[in-house]
């Protein structure tokens, strides 16, 4: 049975004075959800569901909808690599051809340790340090082979 | 170049995004001189001005401002647009991460102009880092006292994206800061303010609002003394691609884009001849190293070329980029971010890719050329938003210009 | 009512409606999906683009309000090769497999791109964006994914008019597709409504499915019987070679004063049971032995389906006087609490009953001091005890001294008085 945390509850009942129509919360659940559990279940968007106060399968249509929310699991480390324009003149494809064999997996897969995912994703908005990839949150710019390998090493 | 530096003043400051800092260097000092003015006055300055939007659209901000309905007794909003997925455009992180109280201080006085008691500010989601150092920012101008509109108690909330280009379009942005998928909505049928839950909302990009103070407090004329007559002022312009020092760097209207690359970016990276500028973010139409030549960083000297300034986020091309990949690589973007709700776009963004990776894999013919074109022609003018139209607009540029390129991929 | 000029044709329409209806109203062709009467605009197929004189691209008449003095043009090159183009890209990731599709024959796509003589989809099958064809979403409604123009007319039906919410589109761009919320199933009383909505053949009837090509059917005005609302309905029907009359599926008819554009489920596939168990033929001494009860009676009660129809009914009163008989209909077997609900369904589950009322019928069961009860279909009759019973009935299975065939109210023709309130 998935419920928020307790300081999760606390963070939703702030949120929804800041807000219009509790409605507002989708998405900050779902994040809420993820962040707790690391990929959002149906069962979780069928309990998050009325603190908006939506059915569940607006919940579905909206984790569906955006890229970043993830019903399956991801590895510990889920690296994204940007693959769009500018990132792609800078060298994008030795990056993930260095990345693929490092890890042994190919875009859209995981390590059989779970600690890495691969995937590709459009424009991080980073451009000007182009080739960009986050693993996480966290941004790491200005790629090069040598700097995924250390990127790499020192992950757990 | 004349430097002109409005925006980014504090950018290089020691610890800049941080309040001592930012007061230090004049933030919030000069609120009360703006609130001694009556609203219109402040939204006639801004109308004065010529400030234009930064978000890619470039519409007059007075204008805009003077649609949300004064008398009208709704609660009004502020969307502060900072979802930034334009590609080749990065420059809103520059100001949310180096000068986030900017933001702050432009935010407290629009919201005073348009009559608003709480602002949104949404930032694109995989801006996580960068939104921790902005509500950083928020929470301590909050402790500080100092979010208020004249005494009135003003809430600023950041409120995260989840991985959606079409969420920068307004009106997907407040649906998808309504709870929804962030769908376009219908435009309407005569010039209105935007509507948040049913409420008179204005939305603005993140540098729009950034420039506010400049202009509130040093008056219109003297925003008015950089750029030209109809692009007055600066514009966080961007460089990424095949230049020397890509990055953001604040440039006023009317600098030749040239000019701009070699002095801000170093010019083209490892000696190379320049190919091709995409002017002002992906949507915006090619230009050819000889268009390049005669651009100048402002909106007519764009429309004169039949592209557009967009973002100013530029991408630059040398002469080694093969343009059939490029265009492959944007059309894949497209097909990806299309957010699927009307046919033309839903099918035609898939369609477009598809008929590109036939090219690519050796089985395209002239043909598809034309049918591309005609294809670009069917996305132009009958959707929901002007997505399709600028993809439209991305594949005519490519093809029109280097239709030599992609003909010698062909078969027949 | 103000004037607009149509392919320069004058109209005159009510002020503030939107064009797409005016057009509708006035039978002026023009393609679309995703606009209905009863669900409103939502503006995504893009197929309904007209001209309008004073602008300059090509407009969507279900996103237009008529203006007086509005000059629109719904033919012509221009705007018929726009329409063609999009149509062109509806077909891109469409199967296109008619032959082996229900919807076949009442397909709007169908109908769209033979006049627009397209035929051939612009990729090859491979390239196509693939979905899944056989989903069973549940209350008898399959979806074909791929046949799916993303109308979301089955979604706004599910979420605006029955507030169940269980239809949504998920997925972005070209792979945006209906779905259910994995694990849970449409289920709501009117869920086949979505059927009739949709515009292709993506959700069909599991209870129609491959039953019969639609261009054999006829269709037959009529009225519900399964309950006092009364929807208005055409029955489907056919004789297949060597075989009876059968009736195929009931679909809704449009009656904005009653059932607007839909029906229950309930309602729906109660043409089954006029199909099945059947009472065609009588015994050849049956009438002569009814005769002989009825003159052998001393206290007759005349028991009456409150489905019959009221002509029916009129003359079974006469009947009753001449005979000297008492009329009844014992109305609690129709009661149905759970029934009824704040729509369509009403808790009485007869077609007639308010004639019933009007007519001064007694409405308990017959009292003990009767000898022969002559029943009209009614459905109570096995409850009851009496020395003889004779039964007119359309069904077989009922116990009866003598039983009579009677014909259904799908075969006959009459007059109801529905309740509405
Ligand atoms: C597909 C699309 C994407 C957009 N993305 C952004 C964006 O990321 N940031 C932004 O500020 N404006 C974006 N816009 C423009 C907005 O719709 C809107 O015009 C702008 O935020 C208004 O602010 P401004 O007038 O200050 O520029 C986008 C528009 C479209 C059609
Ligand atoms: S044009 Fe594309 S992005 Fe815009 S509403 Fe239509 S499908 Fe969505
Ligand atoms: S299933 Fe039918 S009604 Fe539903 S969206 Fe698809 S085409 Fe429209
Ligand atoms: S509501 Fe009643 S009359 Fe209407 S279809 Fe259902 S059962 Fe028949
Ligand atoms: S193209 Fe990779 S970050 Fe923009
Ligand atoms: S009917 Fe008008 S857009 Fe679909």
């Amino acid at each position: 049975m998935f419920t928020f945390t307790p300081q999760n509850l606390q963070k939703i009942e702030a949120l929804k004075s800041r807000y219009p129509s509790p409605n507002a919360l989708a998405l900050p659940l779902l994040w809420m959800v993820q962040e707790q559990e690391g990929t959002i279940s149906l069962e979780a968007m069928e309990a998050a569901a009325p603190f908006c106060d939506l059915p569940p399968i607006e919940l579905y249509r909206i984790a569906t909808f955006y890229t970043m929310f993830k019903l399956a699991p991801t590895g510990r480390h889920h690296i994204q690599l940007c693959k769009t324009l500018s990132c792609a003149l800078c060298g994008k494809a030795e990056i993930l051809a260095h990345l693929q064999e490092r890890l042994g997996i190919g875009v859209g897969e995981m390590t059989p340790d779970g600690r890495f995912s691969l995937e590709q994703v459009e424009c991080l908005g980073s451009c000007g340090t182009a080739p960009v990839m986050q693993i996480n949150d966290v941004n790491f710019e200005n790629l090069t082979p040598k700097k995924i390998d250390e990127i790499l090493k020192a992950l757990s | 170049m004349r430097d002109a530096r409005i925006v980014s003043r504090r950018f290089e400051l020691p610890q800049s995004h941080t309040l001592e800092v930012a007061r230090a260097h004049g933030a919030y000092t000069r609120l009360s001189e703006a609130f001694d003015k009556t609203p219109s006055e402040l939204i006639e300055i801004i109308d004065q001005s010529g400030l234009r939007g930064k978000g890619g659209g470039g519409a007059g901000a007075g204008e805009k401002w003077k649609l949300m309905l004064p008398h009208d007794p709704r609660p009004k909003y502020l969307a502060v647009n900072c979802d930034e997925s334009e590609p080749g455009t990065f420059k809103d992180r520059q100001i949310i991460t180096k000068d986030p109280h900017l933001l702050i201080e432009g935010i407290i006085l629009t919201c005073y102009a348009i009559g608003a008691r709480a602002a949104y500010i949404y930032i694109r989601g995989e801006y996580r880092a960068h939104q921790q150092i902005l509500q950083a920012a928020i929470d301590e101008a909050e402790a500080a006292g100092l979010l208020h509109v004249k005494g009135a108690p003003l809430l600023i909330t950041v409120h995260r994206g989840a991985g959606a280009y079409i969420c920068g379009e307004k009106s997907a942005l407040l649906e998808s800061m309504e709870g929804k998928r962030g769908h376009p909505r219908l435009k309407p049928k005569q010039k209105e303010c935007e509507w948040y839950f049913g409420n008179p909302t204005l939305v603005n990009n993140v540098e729009t609002i950034a420039s506010v103070p400049f202009i509130l407090y040093e008056g219109a004329a003297a925003y008015r003394s950089f750029g030209t007559e109809k692009s007055p002022g600066t514009l966080l312009f961007a460089l990424s691609g095949h230049v020397q020092r890509p990055g953001v760097y604040e440039a006023e209207f009317g600098t030749s884009m040239m000019a701009y690359i070699e002095h801000f970016g170093g010019g083209i990276r490892k000696g190379k001849k320049l190919k091709a500028v995409i002017p002002g973010g992906a949507s915006t139409a090619v230009l050819t190293a000889q268009e390049a030549l005669e651009a100048c960083l402002d909106y007519e000297s764009m429309q004169s070329l039949y592209s557009a300034l967009g973002t100013g986020g530029m991408i630059v091309m040398d002469e080694d980029t093969d343009m059939v990949l490029a265009l492959k690589n944007l059309l894949e973007f497209y097909r990806h971010e299309s957010c699927g709700q009307c046919t033309p776009c839903r099918e035609g963004t898939g369609l477009a890719d598809t008929l590109l990776s036939r090219v690519l894999e050796g089985h395209g013919n002239t043909g598809d050329i034309d049918k591309l074109l005609e294809l670009a022609s069917t996305m132009d003018g009958q959707t929901i938003c002007v997505f399709a139209p600028a993809v439209a607009i991305v594949i005519r540029g490519f093809l029109l210009k280097f239709r030599s390129e992609f003909e010698a991929r062909m078969h027949a | 009512m103000i004037e607009i000029f149509v392919n320069d044709q004058s109209l005159h329409v009510n002020e503030g409606v939107l064009l797409i209806e005016a057009l509708i109203q006035n039978r002026i062709d023009i393609p679309y999906f995703c606009y209905h009467e009863a669900l409103g605009m939502d503006g995504n197929c893009r197929m309904c683009m007209v001209g309008i004189e004073g602008q300059k691209r090509p407009q969507i008449a279900c996103d237009t309000i008529v203006k007086a003095g509005m000059r629109v043009h719904t033919t012509g090159e221009r705007i018929e090769d726009v329409r063609r183009r999009i149509l062109e890209l509806e077909l891109v990731n469409h199967p296109v497999d008619c032959p082996i599709c229900d919807q076949a024959g009442e397909c709007k796509l169908q109908d769209f791109y033979m006049d627009y003589g397209l035929y051939d989809s612009a990729v090859s099958k491979g390239e196509k964006v693939h979905g899944a064809k056989h989903v069973d979403l549940g209350a008898n409604v399959m979806l074909d994914q791929e046949r799916c123009v993303l109308c979301a007319r089955c979604t706004r039906f599910t979420c605006n008019i029955t507030k169940t919410h269980e239809l949504g589109i998920i997925g972005r761009g070209d792979h945006a597709r209906i779905s259910t919320m994995p694990g849970r199933k449409l289920s709501n009383p009117y869920a086949m409504n979505v059927v009739d909505l949709c515009p292709v053949g993506a959700l069909t009837s599991k209870d129609f499915r491959f039953a019969q090509r639609v261009w054999f059917l006829s269709s037959t005005p009529s009225v519900c019987h399964s309950c006092a609302k009364g929807c208005n309905i055409f029955i489907d029907h056919n004789a297949p070679k060597y075989q009876k009359e059968r009736i195929y599926r009931f679909r809704p008819r449009r009656n904005d004063a009653v059932n607007g554009h839909f029906i229950c489920d309930a309602g729906r596939l109660s043409y089954k049971s006029l199909n099945d168990h059947r009472l065609t033929c009588n015994n050849p001494d049956a009438m002569d032995r009814a005769k002989a009860l009825i003159q052998a009676a001393h206290n007759i009660a005349l028991l009456v389906d409150a489905n019959l129809y009221c002509e029916q009914l009129d003359a079974l009163v006469a009947f009753a006087q001449r005979i000297g008989a008492q009329l009844y209909c014992p109305n609690q077997c129709y009661y149905d609490e759970g029934f009824g609900d704040e729509w369509l369904r009403r808790p009485w589950r007869a077609a007639n009953l308010a004639h019933i009322n009007t007519l001064g019928i007694t409405q308990s069961t017959p009292s003990e001091a009767h000898d022969l009860i002559i029943s009209f279909n009614h459905p109570d009759l096995s409850s009851l005890t009496c020395k003889h019973k004779i039964a007119f009935s359309t069904h077989e299975g009922v116990e009866a001294d003598v039983v009579l065939a009677l014909r259904s109210w799908a075969e006959e023709a009459g007059t109801l008085i529905n309740i509405t309130a």
